[in-house]
Formats: structure tokens, sequence, C-alpha cells
């Protein structure tokens, strides 16, 4: 897995490749972690490039979620290939978080 | 000095101790940074010498100086015989003397300054370290033979300063070992690298006399480890600096006062500085770092003695690595075994019986065992419940989690009033989300209710998959949950659903150990798979059914390790 972090104007945007599974999630928790730190924090995970999440790795993007709420924050995903956004369906994940097509609408949707 | 002369020595001066063949590389190195002194002609005889004037202008041998007063103390009576010789042949007093002052004198107050005089020096490696002065006689027998005596008693002073380095010596390099043995020692009882480099730390402190020093250590994995002792003396980043560039240069870095060539680096706070990079298993992963006040280098046994105390230290450090990892490994096994026996032993121990339904169950627990659940709540005068779980996470603590789960539906399902899956799920995520949250776990959940007058069944699915069903005519497909797991959102959006389970129907609710399971090329079995293997066993029995499920996934695996739990239920529709 490899992970690239940048920010675009006021959005922490986390881009993961590779395979998201109980190997790989401890890494991008503590991304999360360390970035979640203050209130009205803004988040995108990009999953481009994502061909594989286990549960550990919902878990570790449900846990984001989570505290982005807290915070009044909120963490969208983008950019999800077919067999990745059948478990978001499956799980009903999708109900859960907010999910774009591409990077730009899901930084976009913070503006609206 | 020949060994013959020194055999003589040895007779006149009684002495047990060591010929000069014994003499120490520490003496020789020494004797080489001592100066030469330049003689200087003594006015009265064209052949004596003037100590007092060299001692003025040159800088004192005080070592050796000193064991002139030591010889004319351990050797008196040998002095006392060459000085009677001297005072029966008519001399009037026979003396030794160092930077003017009389050391010892035969008789005991010398004569009369003024008389004649010999005097001749004793030098050591051109180095006068006193004289020899015999009052009342004069003559050139005379002298040559006070220069021989002169020559006797610098050869003592030799001797016996040899003696004392190596004595000195010795004692050093038995310091040494016995601190290497109490290195080896204190580091045999150490379990921990931390322990083992703490000790490392405080021993080559001690023995190199360093003011204070620290350690590094880069794990393969884990946190890093720097330990400061007597307090923080270099910043860490400064530490790290040095540690990277020892590890690429795979060399210790010496920093003086005067030389900072050593290191890349500015370190305007360290006078004196020694680096040593540590290597375990093949890699520089510990460096351990002495410093010294401005004033106090370290000298080049310190070096060699802390690069041996480094060596032994690795092979600790290793010790220790393969102790922590077999120590982590049982505990492991022992959180494993607890793990699989929390989930199993928490399992239904039968099998309900249900007019009308054939159910067969099982779960096969992975290494690393996950937290899968399957539960049956059956009690008189209630409704029949089912249900299947997994909580995210591996090992016991996904096990404490899924019995957390497993006990709040299965309570909630035993005691609430007219409890249906809709309600039984929501309440369930009511009481666990608070708990879900603060631990970053959720837990997908399939709640199943048997209504025996309706012949159907009603469900509710938090996010659980996969989840098939297949009317006795067919085909099989995926149920959907319609809301999301236990503890991922305050509210849950569970609906009821129902399904008809006549003779035939078939409802299979598995857990992604099946879904997720890999062939030798990494390919998951996926849901497709599921699908058309249950249209293949569709006919056949719950029991047979599962059998059949497992038998395709461990065909499809070819003997790859189980990685998930493979959680399975199967109910079908049967006469009544």
């Amino acid at each position: 897995m490899e992970m690239q972090s940048r920010v675009v104007g006021d959005v922490e945007v986390l881009a993961i490749k590779g395979r998201f599974d109980n190997t790989t999630a401890p890494a991008v928790a503590e991304w999360l972690e360390k970035n979640i730190g203050h209130p009205r924090i803004r988040m995108v995970v990009n999953l481009s490039g994502t061909n594989f999440v286990d549960s550990t790795a919902l878990a570790t993007l449900v846990q984001g979620l989570k505290r982005c709420r807290q915070q009044s924050g909120d963490l969208h995903l983008c950019s999800m290939e077919r067999p990745v956004y059948m478990i978001f369906e499956l799980t009903r994940l999708d109900k859960a978080f907010n999910i774009f097509v591409d990077e730009a609408h899901a930084i976009q949707a913070f503006a609206s | 000095m020949s060994v013959r002369h020194l055999a003589s020595l040895r007779s006149i001066g009684g002495s047990h101790r060591q010929p000069r063949q014994l003499k120490s590389n520490a003496l020789l190195a020494r004797a080489r940074v001592v100066r030469p002194f330049k003689m200087t002609v003594l006015s009265e005889s064209v052949q004596f010498h003037s100590p007092s004037l060299a001692y003025e202008t040159q800088p004192p041998v005080q070592n050796v100086e000193r064991m002139l007063s030591v010889v004319v103390s351990s050797h008196h009576n040998q002095l006392t015989a060459i000085a009677d010789v001297w005072l029966s042949e008519g001399a009037s007093s026979f003396s030794i003397w160092q930077r003017g002052q009389l050391l010892r004198s035969w008789p005991a107050v010398p004569g009369d300054t003024r008389e004649v005089m010999l005097t001749v020096p004793i030098c050591i490696d051109e180095n006068i370290v006193g004289e020899l002065r015999v009052s009342g006689t004069n003559g050139s027998k005379q002298a040559a033979r006070l220069a021989a005596d002169a020559d006797l008693v610098a050869a003592l002073v030799k001797l016996e300063d040899e003696l004392t380095l190596m004595t000195a010596e010795l004692v050093n390099s038995q310091d040494q070992q016995v601190a290497l043995y109490r290195l080896t020692r204190s580091m045999s009882g150490m379990v921990s690298v931390e322990e083992t480099l703490n000790s490392l730390l405080c021993e080559a402190i001690r023995l190199s006399h360093a003011s204070g020093g620290y350690v590094v250590f880069m794990p393969a994995s884990g946190a890093p480890l720097v330990l400061h002792r007597p307090e923080v003396m270099l910043s860490e980043a400064n530490i790290w600096q040095c540690f990277w560039q020892a590890q690429m240069d795979e060399q210790e870095i010496i920093v003086t006062p005067t030389d900072r060539s050593g290191t890349r680096l500015a370190l305007a706070e360290v006078p004196n500085m020694l680096f040593i990079p540590l290597r375990t298993r093949g890699v520089v992963n510990v460096g351990l770092g002495l410093l010294k006040p401005v004033h106090e280098s370290f000298s080049n046994p310190d070096i060699k003695l802390m690069r041996a105390i480094c060596d032994h230290a690795s092979a600790q450090v290793e010790k220790a690595l393969l102790y922590q990892e077999s120590f982590e490994q049982a505990r492991m096994r022992t959180e494993m075994e607890l793990a699989r026996r929390v989930q199993l032993d928490l399992l239904p121990r039968h099998l309900p019986l249900v007019p009308g339904l054939d159910i067969y169950a099982h779960t096969r627990p992975a290494m690393h065992v996950g937290g899968d659940f399957y539960d049956f709540i059956q009690h008189a005068r209630r409704p029949f419940f089912f249900t299947v779980g997994d909580v995210t996470g591996k090992g016991l603590s996904a096990a404490l989690l899924m019995t957390m789960t497993r006990t709040a539906i299965h309570s909630k399902a035993s005691f609430m009033p007219d409890p249906t899956p809709e309600t039984v799920m929501r309440q369930s995520n009511a009481d666990l989300y608070d708990d879900f949250t603060q631990v970053g776990v959720f837990a997908t959940a399939f709640i199943g209710q048997y209504l025996a007058a309706e012949r159907r069944i009603r469900y509710a699915n938090a996010g659980h998959s996969p989840v098939i069903y297949r009317p006795r005519e067919g085909p099989a497909t995926m149920l959907r949950a319609d809301s999301t797991a236990i503890g991922v959102l305050p509210a849950s959006s569970s609906r009821n659903y129902t399904l008809r389970i006549t003779e035939g129907d078939l409802l299979i609710v598995a857990t992604d150990g099946f879904s997720d399971a890999r062939d030798h090329n990494n390919e998951r079995f996926d849901y497709d798979r599921l699908l058309a293997l249950t249209e293949e066993v569709a006919q056949r029995s719950a029991r047979e059914i599962v059998d059949a499920i497992y038998e395709a996934v461990d065909t499809y695996g070819s003997g790859r390790p189980q990685d998930d739990d493979q959680t399975i239920l199967v109910i079908k529709g049967a006469s009544l």
C-alpha cells in the first residue's frame, strides 16, 4: 500500500493505493489520528488506487469519520473502484459516508 | 642497557622483579613522548653536567624523578655499600641529589660544600633525574667510577619505573577484564533491549570516565529508543544525525576540540565525543555516544575498550531481541488460544430443533482469531431468533467485543416485549454505539426471526454480507443490507424484511471469511462463486450445504492458510 497526503485549500487529502487491509490500516489510522486535530476538520480519502478493503480498513475509515464529525467536520471518500464500492454498498457504509466520483467533487462538496 | 647489565643490577638490588623483556608497550609509548633534555656543561669540570640548569630550562620528567627517591629508600643497603667504598678510599662524603635538594648523604651530614667535588648526573633516556656527588676526592678514575655508579642508579630507577608502569597497566587491564565480566554478568540477566542498552550505557560511562552519554536503537519495527545518562547532553536531532552518519559510513565518530573532521555535523555543544555504531543482525541499528569535557579526551585504550564492550553488547542485544520475539510469539499464541476459547465456548452447544426448518451452523476460527459469531435464541412461548455477526479486528479484543455484541442481541431478543429483528438491532446499536466508538470498531449483524405461522423469516441486516437467499424455484440472490453495521451511526436505520421459508427455500448467512478467501493468485472467492455454488448444492440438506461450501473454499485456497474466521448458518425450509 502507498499513502500520499497533501493539502488543498483547507482540505486534508489522503490518497491510498494498493491493498487496504488489516496490515496496512494502522498507517492510515495513524495519519487520521495525527491530522484530525482541529474543529471543522475537512478530509478527503481518495481510494482511486485501492483494489481491496477488508473490515479493518472499513473500521479505520469509520473511526476517522466519527472523529471528524465529533469535531463538526467531515470525511469524504472518492474515486472508488467498482469492487471497493460494492463492499461499501453491501455493508451499507455508502449510507454513512459521503462518497464522490472524484477528488474535485469531494473537495467541492465542502464548499457547498 | 644490556641484558647482562640488568642481570647484575638485579643481583645488586636483590630484586625479584621482572626482567626487561616484559617491558610494556605503554612504557615504550610513554618513552617516545618524553622529549629529551638538552645537556649543558658544568663550569667546574669539563666532563660533568649541570642538572640544576637543565631543570630550569627543560620540563621535568616527573614520574621517573619520583622513582629516584623510591630507589634511594628501597635500595638503601646497596647504596650504603657503594658509599662505604667511596668513604673508605678517602672521600669525605657520597650523596644523591635531585633538583638541588639532598635526597641522602653518607655520612648523614655532607661535608664542606667548598671541598673538591665530583658531580655526575643520573641520566635516563637522556633525561637528567638527579645526580651523584662525591666530596674530598678528584681524578679521572674516580670520575669514571662515579659515572658508572650513576649508571647503576639510573638502571635501578628505570627498572623501578618500568615495574610501576607494568603494575599500573596490569591493574588497568585487570580492571577492564573485571568490567567486561561485570558487563557480561549484568547483561545476561537483561531480558529487554532497553535494559541491555541501559546497562551498556552505564558501564561504558563508568569505564571510559565519560561525563555522560546516550544510546540509540532503531528497531526493525516499532518506536525508536534514545536513552540519556545522566541527563540529556546532546539534542535528539544531533544524536540521530550522528547515528545516520555512522550507519552510512559504518565507522566510529571521534570529535575533539581541535579536530571536528570526524563528523559533518556542527555539534557546537560537544567538545569531546566518541560515537560507536553497533551492528545487530547484519545492520547498524544501535549507537553508543560518550561525551567528555573539553580537557579530557578519549585515549586509544578507552576507544579499544569501548569497541570491545560494544561488540559484546551487540551479541546481548541480539539475544534480547530473540527473547523478545519468542516472548511476543508466546504471548500472541496465548492470546489467540484465549480468543479461540472465548469464541468457541460461547457458541450454541446444540442446534435448535424448529419444526419446518432444517438448520445447520458452523464456525472455523482463523489463526488470528476474528470476531465472528452465530447464536440461536429459543425460549418457550417466544419467537425463535438467530443471528450471525462479525466484529472488526482480530485477537482477544475482537473476541471480547464479539461477546458484547452477542450478549446485547441475545438479551434483547430474550427479554424485549414483542421483539422483532428491527427493534433488537436498533436497541443493540444504541447500547453499543458509544463503546464501539471508543475503541474504533463496528459489528455487522444479521438478525432473523422465524414466523412459524406464516412460514416466513423476518430479518434485519446491519451491513452484513454475504447473505444469500434462494427460493425453491431459484435463482440464488444476494440479500443486501439496508442499514450500516452496529456502531457506525448513532441511530440505526434497520427495517424488517421478510422471506418465504417453505420447503426447499434456502437462506445462507455467512461471514466475509468465505467471500474474501483467496487462491494462490490472491484472487478472492467472491460473491459470484458463492452464488454459483449455492445453485449447485441447493437441493442438499443444510448440513451438506455447509460441508460443500467449506470444501469448495478450501479447494479454492489450495492449502493457503485461512486469513479470517469463516462462519456459516444455513436454514432451509423443510416439511412440517
